[in-house]
């Protein structure tokens, strides 16, 4: 199984974290600050770094810094910092996701399994398929009318799967409801109408490991839905 | 490395300066030097020499022909007078003068004259004590008695040889020899005409006396001579003119006497002339020696003429011609007979100082080259001036160590510039006015000019010294002025700037601490003043020029009265731009003058207290916000430890159902304090203006269908309905994305939380025409709901901070949502309105609509 580095200068919140992730079966390696996972980092066999920002002698953003010169492997900011500014940043300087505190165990942990996955496995896919759509870890193939997460097969209704085609197919532009109802449903959008709305939620609670703060089917409010480039 | 430089540069001009005052001196030597030997002053008589002759011997040059020449016709004069004063050589003052004859010598006698006789120094010393008349009437009978009874007519002999012929002179001939005398009664006169001053019937005549100071030779009194008043009158005219003639030529022969005595001239004469047989001889000479003599002796040493008309002879070594010579005997023709001898010479060895001599010495004096000497002064003065030019350009100019050139002002540049301009102003009238006095004395003063001529050499070093001191001080000036212009100085260092400054700022003072009755009222009344002046002018005929001036003030007070209010636009401008918010902007007040200034300064004054309290506030808002979400980060680390525990709990079974129901409370909490801290830290942010929104186009529509499609789940689990009406044809809105979808989350969970269960819920969308200002059309969205409790509180203090429909204050969340759903609608523009009726709970927001026109410029 997979070596996950945890750090935080909060032991208790390590060790909660140690024990979500030894039920899941990672071995879960700790560090109190910046210094000691570089540390860590050097001396084991680590394939995903969970990492506070704020801590003593070297915080989490030198830290990501540092071991994106040399490492590629997943890193996951956790802070108790939520401003959009200090995930922006965190994002831009080389981590792979971004958890503020408080966090639900169960989302890190997904999040945590879904980077790995990535990592290990996805770097590896045959994409030589035309009817395989691909956009981060989401993927589609359209033969099989398969749709996976990171590797995790998602089971959608037809509608979704179209709605979800057609969205990841035009990656980055955004649909109206009328659009889109038009384009899957065949018929003339009359009327305000949610069931285009209710869809993509129920979309997203399948795609997204969290559903209010979307990784790949984002709202734009007001305006429509959209796959986001990754 | 700099320093030394500007040392050699300093000493390089020190050096060219001293050669300029040298060249200038120089010149001006050379110049005087020029001047005096090209000109001799004798007596007062400039003669300028003649450059062609400079090389030549002074007795062929035309100096000496001038000089000699003089001399050759005042003698042939002197001796003519001679002749009338002298008998052998001597003044003969009992020399017997024919009155008439004499005032005709120099044109022919009439055949019949009257005349009378008298002794020549009786005739000089009557005109020495003045000639009386005086009027007289008389009867025809004293007249008669006054008178001769006969009137003496000298009648020339017409069978003589000189009858008629213009030999018949007085001097020339022995008169006696051919006239003779008559007694001749008045009416037998040729002309016998008594000119009307006789008249038998008046009985008195006027008659000019000529009283007799002398008598004649005959010892008779004038009026013995005729019968007749008319010849009285032409004899008494006669006398007079003879005595006048007479004492001017005996002026003239002491002075040529005294000048042409052998001592005190170089110039030698003999003349011999026989008259009526007797030789008369004239000289200067003392052994008087024979014309052969002269002719073989005298013909070295001596520069001569003779002439001799009977001989037809007339030698010379000088370049006097006959023609000159002959020219001048006939102007006294009457005096010089044909068997005249003339012999005249210069005594070449020049033993006395005459004129002769005196320009002998200025002859030798005289510089030859003179030309070649006037281009060393032109070339000294040309180099003088391109040497001031470079001084004037360089004058006081150094450069530092950097390479920069500043202006090195010494300590007498720091002196006023007054006092120097006064210093160079008085040197320069020193000159003026001393060269005027030496000009003046130069013209005048003949001894001293003869004493400058004489004096050269103390002359020139005097000239070149004052040249020199002048240029010297000049210079100094000079220069001081010109480093103070380049430095700047010049009007910085002056008294009429400290006095320009003093008026300035006592008018200045003077209009600030006057009334305002004053202010507004003087200038104004100036301003009429002047114009009804102008008025009167134009009335008046030729007062053009105060017409002119009347205007120029007018245009003036116009330009101050534009500037005045121009000031005033830009105090306006600046209030108008302070008032729109711009709080950085500043009136430049540094332009303007007197109240506006003040004003001015008062309204930037106002801007910086209005800023200063604006900031004073935002830092506090924005102080308070970090200190908030500081706290919200340490509070959430214990709170993450707490959700992760409980969690962890919730995750052993237990069988107890009293602690799975704490575990339950637990959760709630947590994560509502989670809530709770997440709406802090946003509330705070709204308010402190810490959010930054990026509007763009939103349909409200689609937002709500969004927005119902998140909430379907939850609001089924409740037994919402929700009634959607949309009426509006434009429904586009300007808003930042995630703002306005954190309002309507707020809204949905407020219903969502307080809506009483199995209710509809009313949403629609309107556009309506009132309400945001401007009136471009706007769009209303209303969310209405029965509220599950009473709603007993006044609807505004639902968005209050904190409040909450009553009760529910228990239940989740935060009591924030309305207040922030509040404050972002308004920063996004919006209005957001809440109404209680009973138990129906209405939202109405209110945004404006994008316009189709705006839409389209935008694009």
């Amino acid at each position: 199984m997979a070596n996950i580095l945890v750090c935080d200068d909060d032991k208790e919140i390590v060790d909660a974290i140690e024990i979500y992730l030894l039920q899941e079966g990672y071995q879960v390696f700790k560090a109190y600050d910046g210094e000691q996972a570089i540390k860590i980092l050097k001396e084991n066999t680590i394939h995903l770094l969970i990492i506070d920002v704020m801590m003593p002698k070297l915080d989490g953003i030198h830290a990501t810094l540092k071991i994106r010169e040399y490492s590629s492997i997943p890193i996951i900011i956790l802070s108790a910092k939520s401003e959009d500014s200090d995930k922006i940043l965190g994002l831009n300087i080389g981590a792979d996701d971004y958890v503020t505190k408080p966090f639900n165990p169960l989302e890190l942990v997904a999040r945590v399994k879904s980077n790995i996955r990535r990592y290990t496995k996805l770097n590896n896919l045959n994409t030589e398929n035309n009817a395989l759509f691909k956009v981060g870890g989401l993927c589609i193939d359209d033969d099989t009318k398969e749709v996976s997460v990171d590797g995790e097969t998602v089971k959608l209704t037809p509608i979704e799967y179209n709605i979800l085609l057609l969205l990841v197919k035009n990656c980055g532009r955004v649909f109206s409801i009328d659009q889109i109802y038009e384009s899957i449903w065949n018929e003339e959008a009359i009327g305000a109408d949610n069931t285009v709305a209710v869809h993509i939620r129920h979309i997203r609670e399948k795609i997204e490991i969290n559903p209010k703060e979307p990784r790949y089917l984002k709202v734009v409010w007001g305006v429509g839905y959209k796959i986001e480039k990754q | 490395m700099g320093d030394k430089k500007n040392r050699f540069r300093r000493k390089l001009r020190t050096f060219l300066n001293f050669i300029k005052h040298l060249l200038i001196a120089a010149a001006a030597m050379i110049l005087c030097a020029i001047l005096l030997s090209s000109v001799v002053v004798i007596d007062g008589k400039k003669y300028v020499l003649n450059t062609s002759d400079a090389q030549a011997a002074y007795e062929d040059s035309a100096l000496f022909n001038t000089f000699y020449g003089r001399s050759v016709a005042d003698i042939i004069r002197f001796c003519v007078i001679s002749s009338q004063f002298e008998t052998d050589g001597k003044f003969d003052g009992q020399k017997i003068i024919d009155i008439t004859a004499y005032n005709y010598r120099n044109s022919v006698l009439p055949e019949q004259y009257v005349t009378a006789g008298y002794y020549l120094e009786d005739l000089l010393k009557w005109y020495k004590y003045g000639v009386e008349k005086s009027d007289e009437y008389m009867t025809y009978q004293e007249l008669a008695s006054f008178l001769a009874d006969k009137t003496m007519v000298t009648t020339i002999d017409p069978n003589s040889q000189y009858y008629n012929t213009s030999d018949a002179h007085y001097l020339k001939s022995d008169m006696d020899n051919y006239t003779f005398v008559d007694s001749v009664s008045a009416n037998m006169l040729p002309s016998n005409d008594y000119g009307g001053y006789y008249d038998e019937t008046e009985g008195n005549i006027k008659v000019n006396v000529l009283i007799n100071r002398y008598k004649s030779v005959e010892g008779k009194n004038i009026e013995a001579y005729t019968a007749d008043l008319q010849n009285y009158y032409v004899l008494c005219d006669n006398l007079e003119l003879a005595m006048n003639n007479l004492d001017y030529n005996y002026n003239e022969y002491v002075n040529f006497k005294m000048l042409y005595a052998s001592g005190n001239t170089n110039v030698r004469y003999c003349i011999e002339k026989t008259v009526d047989g007797k030789t008369q001889y004239y000289t200067n000479m003392e052994d008087a020696p024979s014309f052969n003599k002269l002719r073989d002796e005298y013909k070295n040493g001596f520069r001569y003429i003779y002439y001799s008309p009977s001989e037809m002879i007339y030698e010379s070594n000088t370049s006097i011609d006959e023609d000159t010579v002959n020219g001048i005997i006939k102007t006294y023709d009457y005096a010089y007979p044909e068997d005249t001898k003339i012999w005249i010479g210069v005594d070449t060895s020049y033993p006395a100082d005459d004129v002769l001599a005196q320009g002998r010495e200025g002859y030798q004096n005289y510089l030859p080259h003179s030309w070649q000497w006037g281009c060393v002064v032109v070339g000294a003065v040309i180099l003088y001036l391109l040497l001031f030019v470079y001084l004037t350009i360089n004058a006081g100019r150094e450069i530092d160590d950097e390479g920069k050139v500043y202006t090195r002002l010494t300590d007498f540049d720091k002196m006023p510039t007054e006092i120097t301009a006064a210093v160079l102003a008085a040197l320069v009238a020193v000159i003026l006015i001393g060269g005027n006095i030496v000009n003046e004395i130069y013209m005048h003063d003949d001894n001293i000019r003869l004493g400058y001529v004489k004096n050269s050499y103390l002359v020139l070093t005097l000239a070149g010294l004052a040249v020199f001191v002048t240029d010297v001080v000049f210079g100094a000036l000079y220069y001081s002025i010109v480093r103070r212009i380049k430095a700047g100085v010049l009007w910085q260092n002056s008294y009429m700037r400290k006095l320009a400054r003093i008026c300035k700022k006592s008018a200045a003072d003077a209009y600030k601490n006057s009334n305002i009755i004053v202010k507004a009222w003087l200038p104004y009344m100036l301003f009429v003043g002047c114009n009804l002046l102008g008025a009167a002018a134009i009335r008046g005929r030729d007062e053009i020029f105060l017409f002119i001036f009347v205007f120029a003030i007018d245009i003036v007070i116009g330009a101050m009265f534009y500037g005045d209010m121009r000031e005033r636009q830009e105090i306006i401008k600046g209030i108008e731009r302070i008032c729109d918010g711009d709080l950085s902007y500043q009136i430049d007040r540094t332009k303007m003058h007197g109240d506006n200034k003040a004003l001015a300064e008062a309204v930037n004054s106002i801007r910086n207290a209005i800023k200063n309290a604006v900031e004073v506030s935002m830092k506090d808002e924005r102080m308070k916000t970090e200190l908030i979400t500081n706290v919200s980060h340490d509070i959430k680390t214990p709170l993450t430890s707490i959700i992760n525990y409980v969690d962890l709990i919730k995750r052993e079974d237990s069988d107890n159902e009293r602690i799975r129901g704490y575990i339950k409370v637990l959760d709630d909490k947590s994560q509502r304090l989670k809530q709770l801290i997440d709406d802090l830290v946003e509330a705070s942010k709204i308010s402190s203006g810490n959010i930054s929104l990026n509007f763009e186009k939103i349909n409200l529509t689609e937002l709500i269908n969004q927005t119902i499609g998140e909430f379907s789940e939850k609001f089924d689990q409740k037994g919402l309905n929700i009634v959607l009406s949309v009426n509006a044809a434009n429904a586009v809105i300007e808003a930042d994305s995630r703002s306005i979808w954190r309002v309507m989350e707020n809204l949905f969970n407020n219903v969502y939380k307080y809506a009483l269960e199995r209710t509809r819920v009313y949403i629609s969308i309107n556009n309506t025409e009132k309400g945001v200002e401007p009136v471009v059309g706007s769009v209303e969205l209303t969310i209405k709901n029965i509220s599950a409790t009473e709603l007993n509180c006044d609807p505004a203090e639902l968005t209050e901070r904190f409040i909450r429909g009553d009760e529910s204050r228990t239940t989740e969340g935060s009591g924030l949502g309305l207040s922030i759903a509040k404050s972002l609608t308004e920063a996004q523009h919006g209005t957001f309105e809440i109404q209680l009726d009973g138990d129906l709970f209405k939202v109405i927001l209110t945004f404006p609509v994008t316009d189709r026109v705006m839409d389209q410029t935008e694009n």
